[in-house]
């Protein structure tokens, strides 16, 4: 339980978080900053997940590693700090479902085309479809996902893809793979593209990759500029700029 | 009043009438009813929302507001049921996917698009049309399509107004029966033209005009209430010139532009000491009286749970369609809809939107979709249901093509070819490469209504507090079906002019069946429908309820089926016919403003 | 416990009618006016009550006699002056804190000479010395209002305390002689009857002078009228919030640029085709001149634009600057620090051509406040944003967000460098150490923000993640 230096480093994490959200309620003027450098995050590997156990935090930045990877198109979902956006999503409202109606009976079997029918919370979804699919690759390759090379952790993802690894038969009722997977992709790609004050998306490096401009939502003055590459880069919610 | 113990309940001072709902109807009604001299209170479910809510950059959050949806219902505090057909059991909508129901002061209204369209005068009169026009038989036997009671001529001062309040932008296609080069010929006939011109064409509106008019067709450009310029409305309420900011549908606007009950009335409403409003109060009931022929007030559950009864004089239903059908049927007023015996009203002609698309891709085109406004686009509408033989290709109805510039966002704006890659560096060089060279043709059309289409409660699910939540009964129909085929044809026939590298299709054909886990469209129409035969409707011509004339139901929920073109201007005209006849008649003499037939 | 989330006070104070109301079968032919006024026809002088009214509300004397939070003409705003702070008086008709025992000449004395019922000497941030220009047919009216139509209020405001020797009162006296010299008004020859009207409000009740006109070594107006030079409402830095020139005849930045029109929907609704109110002369606005009549206002503005501009006022910008910010910013390459943070912070609503849209968004070009020496409310307006008022004509509070929780001290110098110098503007540079100061001075509440709030961070709603 003693975990001095750890909780040292995740209040020192929390103070840089708190620092990037720059006024706490509206109205409030008490976080002006007086200086232009954004506060650092720190690196991926100094970060501790809130909501995220270390072994799920190994399966989280090796997949998110595949599904977003740095390559020459440019930087990827471990640049970006996806894993912390997906971590901080999964410890608030989102994870928990806060706003979604959870209330039963759960017919697990509907058709796909009936929506999102199943009992769990995003947050379960992880945490149950981590513990399978890690299952799926010791009873498959004698390691969890982490620990695989990259060859095998591909094959893996493109199996929970199609569905293929049977969850129920180790032992997690009602969550197929594809949905666990779905859950991931879709939050890995909102990591990459939303607005950096949820965490990810750092250094705004998912907008630059597409040419989107963030919060900029200003073009009066280009919409008649036909099939003319914007000259500007993005800007962010709380002023960050590219 | 049910059966539940209501020891507990508070009862406040009565006032001459409740609102429920602050949306724009509820906003236009606070002003009407305060004109003519009440005391308005009115209830809203969700919280406040100001314009400090939407101070730039704030509403720039694709997250916030477009994926995770902040502006709309939550469906922990209500959701609806869908099956498509009755031998399904319904199940809920857990998060929202097919539609985008509002929530919070400006409702729908603060979130909306912001295309604000009349009805034509066929689709008011859409049953004596079908009448007139197609042989006896042609019509499927279970398709229950009815006049509004009410027509173009009785509605156009309203629209007139209602497009005065919101700064419509756009061009005028018919002015006092003068067709004018440029704007819809198609449309009824208006006693003005529009307030502002249109806004500032975008590349995808070009090559839209282009093709479609070496179609022979007729492009103009979107009616929107994403104003063109700066603007001063009737209650002297401003907007600012759109900026094509991108953040449009499913956000509050931040840039005065889109208009909404916060640009367009809240303030001057505010203004006045005879109105008040209450948030987080979500009325469950409306009370009936003992006479018989009356309301005598809401039931409301505020954020802290305590029940209220507020007594009012009268009552303005004016919350989202759904959620008037499902007050009227808690409330047991109106008989319900039994589409067995085909007997009762409440619940019956539900009818929704029918949608389509295609989206092409142009290597050596740069759309910088982030550049987006969503009034913004152009549109032809030859293929509405009077402009055509549409008998000889099987259906009744119509649907607008158009065009408009976007998405917005970056999340939903990521396209890959067919068959590649969801994830990985073969995605990622897709998405990055595909970025800002798609362009998007929409069709949006009519919906008939039929007799196993319908609302109710669910015997199944209930929210929170134990109250059945609505029940929706819904499948599309081969009449419709063959409608938007028809329009996937014209609409390959832009793309074969347009001449893109390659394209995709997403269009319904017959024997689908509704998918409600996509996105559709938030245009849900009737339940609780206008007419001017009670054993058919369940509000006279005047949205004055048949068996309660102290109750007026606002809103969609009124459309006896929907019509191609976008509600909110209707349903705005709608509420000023009625508060016309609630101050010019109703309130001079309290009763029935329709003899029962 | 509270009830209520929503502003409901209003529903609970009329539910008693609207009870009274509804016994019955309700609203037929019993609707009563939604409000009804306090004046009587009976009363034998309610045209002078109604007038007094009216004419307290052209001098604007609840904001003065007014605490922020306290009741109506009670007295208790502090007014920060150089000498020290002075509180204003209660001047309800309360007869031991307030004026109840003054008689109309004694009323008239503290109104017209700065004297008080017990032959002291009022400091002159009452302006006294431009109420002496009121006809004894206002100042009759202003007693009857202030007798009959006040509600008293027993409250003592805190005493003024200035140090010495501006705590002598009675060296007011000598300064009352020097400066405060207004005889009661006259019409001016040769002007019309429109001008003259507006030249009484604007020297009289609308002490307009007191803000715009520049101040000499003793606190003094320089000018109290058009008649003592040019100095008059040639603008002054208040606060250090420049007050700008109000002299609108011939050409230059501000006023002069404006046509009558204009001049009478910035008084009427805080807001016109170039500009938006803020600062002090937002309440101005709220409680003064959006209550007063189109004739007057048409008067006022009659009369400024009868008052040529003041030597060495500022040029308007010129097309061709305007035009070349325009193009420049358009094109989106090149741009200095403040240009880029123009485009990226404030284009959305001002435009590249910084002209933002007639009665919205103001203009900036020839801006007061982006050519004002002093560049204090430049600053103040880019770290706090602005809030219009909301006025009977037109009501909506438009909102400006401030940009202090986004841009650091060097960055908001730099864009309000570039405000003080595209499309023509003349205002000098700004440098990061001015905006620290105004920064440090600022109220920590005031502010519009348009920061997201801490909720965005764990933003919890319906998801979009589904199954496939």
């Amino acid at each position: 339980m003693t975990d001095a230096p750890r909780n040292r480093q995740r209040r020192a994490f929390m103070r840089n978080s708190l620092l990037s959200i720059p006024a706490v309620s509206v109205g409030s003027s008490l976080a002006f900053r007086a200086s232009a450098a954004a506060p650092e995050a720190p690196p991926l590997h100094d970060y501790y997940p809130t909501f995220f156990t270390s072994e799920e935090w190994q399966f989280i930045l090796s997949a998110t590693d595949l599904l977003i990877p740095a390559d020459d198109t440019g930087p990827g979902a471990l640049d970006a700090h996806v894993p912390v956006f997906i971590d901080r999503e999964l410890a608030g409202g989102y994870g928990q479902a806060e706003h979604w109606y959870m209330q039963g009976p759960f017919r697990t079997d509907a058709p796909a085309e009936m929506g999102y029918q199943l009992p769990h919370t995003p947050a379960a979804v992880y945490r149950l479809g981590i513990r399978a699919t890690d299952a799926h690759c010791r009873r498959h390759f004698s390691k969890p996902f982490a620990a695989l090379d990259k060859a095998t952790r591909t094959e893996v993802l493109s199996a929970l893809e199609k569905g293929t690894p049977d969850f129920n038969a180790l032992g997690i009722a009602n969550l197929p793979s594809s949905t666990f997977f779905a859950f991931l992709l879709q939050n890995t790609r909102e990591g990459f593209l939303s607005d950096p004050i949820h965490g990810g998306n750092r250094h705004m490096v998912g907008w630059k990759m597409l040419g989107f401009t963030g919060a900029r939502a200003s073009f009066r003055e280009w919409v008649d500029q036909y099939d003319q590459p914007y000259p500007l880069g993005p800007v962010s919610l709380n002023g960050e700029r590219g | 009043m049910n059966d539940k113990d209501n020891s507990a309940m508070k009862t406040l001072p009565s006032v001459d009438a409740v609102i429920i709902g602050l949306g724009w109807t509820g906003s236009i009604m606070g002003m009407e009813l305060t004109d003519a001299g009440l005391n308005v209170v009115a209830l809203e479910r969700g919280g406040d929302r100001t314009k400090e809510d939407f101070l730039y950059p704030k509403p720039a959050d694709e997250l916030k507001y477009g994926v995770r949806l902040e502006m709309m219902q939550r469906p922990k505090q209500s959701t609806v049921t869908i099956r498509r057909n009755a031998d399904e059991e319904a199940l809920p909508q857990r998060h929202w996917t097919t539609f985008h129901p509002g929530d919070g002061v400006g409702g729908a209204g603060s979130h909306w698009t912001g295309v604000l369209y009349r009805a034509t005068p066929t689709e008011l009169s859409l049953k004596s049309f079908a009448d007139r026009t197609f042989e006896p038989g042609f019509l499927p036997e279970d398709m229950t399509i009815q006049d509004y009671g009410v027509t173009y001529e009785e509605l156009e001062p309203h629209y007139d107004f209602f497009e005065k309040v919101a700064g419509l932008s756009g061009q005028a296609g018919n002015v006092q029966g003068e067709i004018i080069d440029g704007g819809n010929p198609f449309e009824g006939p208006r006693q003005n033209p529009f307030p502002l011109p249109p806004l500032p064409r975008t590349l995808t509106d070009t090559l839209f005009t282009e093709a479609t008019k070496k179609l022979g067709w007729h492009p103009y450009p979107y009616p929107s209430a994403n104003v063109s310029g700066a603007w001063t409305n009737p209650y002297g309420m401003q907007l600012g010139p759109c900026n094509f900011c991108g953040f449009c549908s499913n956000y509050g606007c931040l840039n005065y532009s889109k208009a909404s009950p916060q640009t367009c009335v809240l303030d001057a409403l505010k203004q006045r000491e005879t109105f008040s409003y209450r948030t987080h109060c979500e009325v469950t009931r409306i009370v009936k009286s003992d006479d018989g022929e009356t309301v005598k007030g809401v039931v409301y559950r505020d954020g802290e749970g305590q029940e209220t009864f507020q007594p009012a004089g009268m009552v303005i239903l004016a919350s989202f369609p759904l959620s008037n059908v499902r007050i009227l049927l808690l409330s047991e007023i109106g008989k319900p809809y039994d589409p067995v015996a085909n007997t009762g009203v409440v619940g019956r002609n539900f009818s929704y939107q029918i949608t389509g698309s295609i989206d092409m891709y142009f290597k050596d085109h740069q759309f910088n979709p982030f550049i987006s406004a969503g009034g913004s686009g152009q549109v032809i509408d030859d293929f509405s249901p009077d402009t055509f033989d549409t008998a000889s290709h099987g259906f009744i109805g119509g649907s607008y093509i158009y065009t408009t510039q976007g998405p917005g966002g970056a999340i939903g704006a990521i396209r890959t070819p067919p068959g590649s890659a969801s994830w990985g560096s073969e995605w990622k060089k897709n998405a990055s490469e595909h970025y800002g060279h798609h362009m998007m043709l929409g069709t949006t059309g009519t919906n008939m209504s039929y007799r196993d289409v319908y609302l109710d409660l669910d015997p199944t699910y209930t929210d929170p507090h134990g109250d059945p939540l609505l029940r929706m009964t819904y499948d599309w129909k081969d009449n419709d079906m063959r409608m938007t085929q028809f329009m996937a044809e014209r609409m390959r026939e832009i793309v074969a002019e347009l001449k893109p590298d390659y394209h995709t299709e997403s269009f319904k054909q017959v024997g689908d069946h509704f998918d409600p886990s996509h996105y559709q469209s938030t245009h849900l129409t009737g339940g609780a429908i206008m007419g001017t035969d009670p054993k058919t409707s369940v509000l006279n011509r005047y949205l004055q309820h048949w068996d309660a004339h102290n109750l007026f139901v606002m809103g969609a929920s009124a459309f006896p089926q929907n019509m191609q073109h976008n509600p909110t201007g209707t349903v705005a005209a709608l509420t000023y016919w009625s508060a016309k006849h609630i101050r010019e008649r109703y309130l001079k003499a309290p009763g029935p403003l329709m003899e029962k037939a | 416990m509270k009830l209520y989330y929503g502003n409901d006070t209003i529903a609970s104070k009329r539910g008693r009618d609207a009870l009274a109301l509804l016994t019955g079968t309700l609203l037929a032919g019993a609707m009563a006016p939604g409000m009804t006024y306090a004046q009587g026809d009976a009363r034998p002088d309610s045209q002078a009550l109604a007038r007094g009214a009216y004419l307290a509300r052209a001098g604007d004397c609840v904001a003065c006699h007014s605490a922020p939070e306290g009741k109506a003409f009670a007295g208790g705003l502090e007014i920060k002056s150089p000498l020290g702070s002075i509180y204003s008086t209660n001047i309800t008709p309360d007869p031991e804190t307030g004026i109840g025992n003054y008689t109309e000449a004694e009323f008239a004395a503290a109104l017209r000479d700065g004297k008080r019922a017990d032959g002291s000497h009022l400091y002159p941030a009452m302006p006294y010395p431009s109420y002496a220009r009121l006809t004894d047919q206002d100042v009759h009216a202003l007693y009857v209002y202030f007798m009959q139509g006040v509600t008293p209020v027993n409250h003592q405001p805190p005493q003024t305390a200035l140090s010495f020797p501006f705590n002598q009162r009675w060296g007011m006296s000598v300064w009352n002689w020097l400066f405060a010299d207004k005889a009661p008004f006259t019409p001016t020859q040769g002007d019309s009857a429109e001008i003259n009207r507006g030249r009484y409000l604007v020297e009289g009740l609308g002490h307009c002078g007191s803000c715009h006109t520049p101040r000499g070594l003793f606190q003094q107006e320089k000018a109290l009228g058009d008649d003592e030079g040019d100095s008059y409402l040639a603008g002054a830095d208040l606060n250090d919030w420049w007050a700008p020139s109000l002299r609108g005849k011939g050409t230059g930045q501000g006023v002069a640029g404006w046509t009558r029109q204009d001049i009478v929907d910035y008084l009427a609704t805080g807001r016109n085709a170039h500009s938006a109110v803020s600062g002090e002369m937002t309440s101005v606005i709220v409680n003064s001149t959006s209550h007063l009549s189109s004739e007057d206002l048409g008067a006022i503005a009659a009369y400024l634009k009868s008052l040529p501009v003041p030597r060495g006022h500022g040029k308007a910008p010129a097309d061709a600057d305007i035009k070349a910010t325009e193009q420049h910013l358009s094109t989106g390459t090149s741009l200095s620090s403040g240009e880029a943070l123009y485009l990226d912070n404030c284009n959305a609503c001002h435009f590249a051509n910084g002209q933002g849209a007639s009665e919205v968004f103001p203009s900036l070009v020839g801006n007061s406040q982006a050519n004002a020496d002093n560049p204090t409310a430049l600053i103040h307006t880019i770290l706090n944003g602005a809030q219009l008022p909301s006025t009977p004509q037109k009501p909506e509070a438009l909102m400006m967000p401030g940009f202090g929780w986004r841009l650091s001290n060097q960055e908001v110098a730099d864009l309000a460098t570039f405000v003080r110098a595209g499309w023509g503007n003349t205002g000098g540079a700004v440098t990061a150490e001015q905006v620290q100061q105004v920064r440090a001075s600022m109220d920590e509440r005031s502010g519009f923000s348009g920061a997201p709030d801490s909720e965005s961070q764990h933003a919890a709603d319906t998801g979009s993640a589904h199954s496939s």
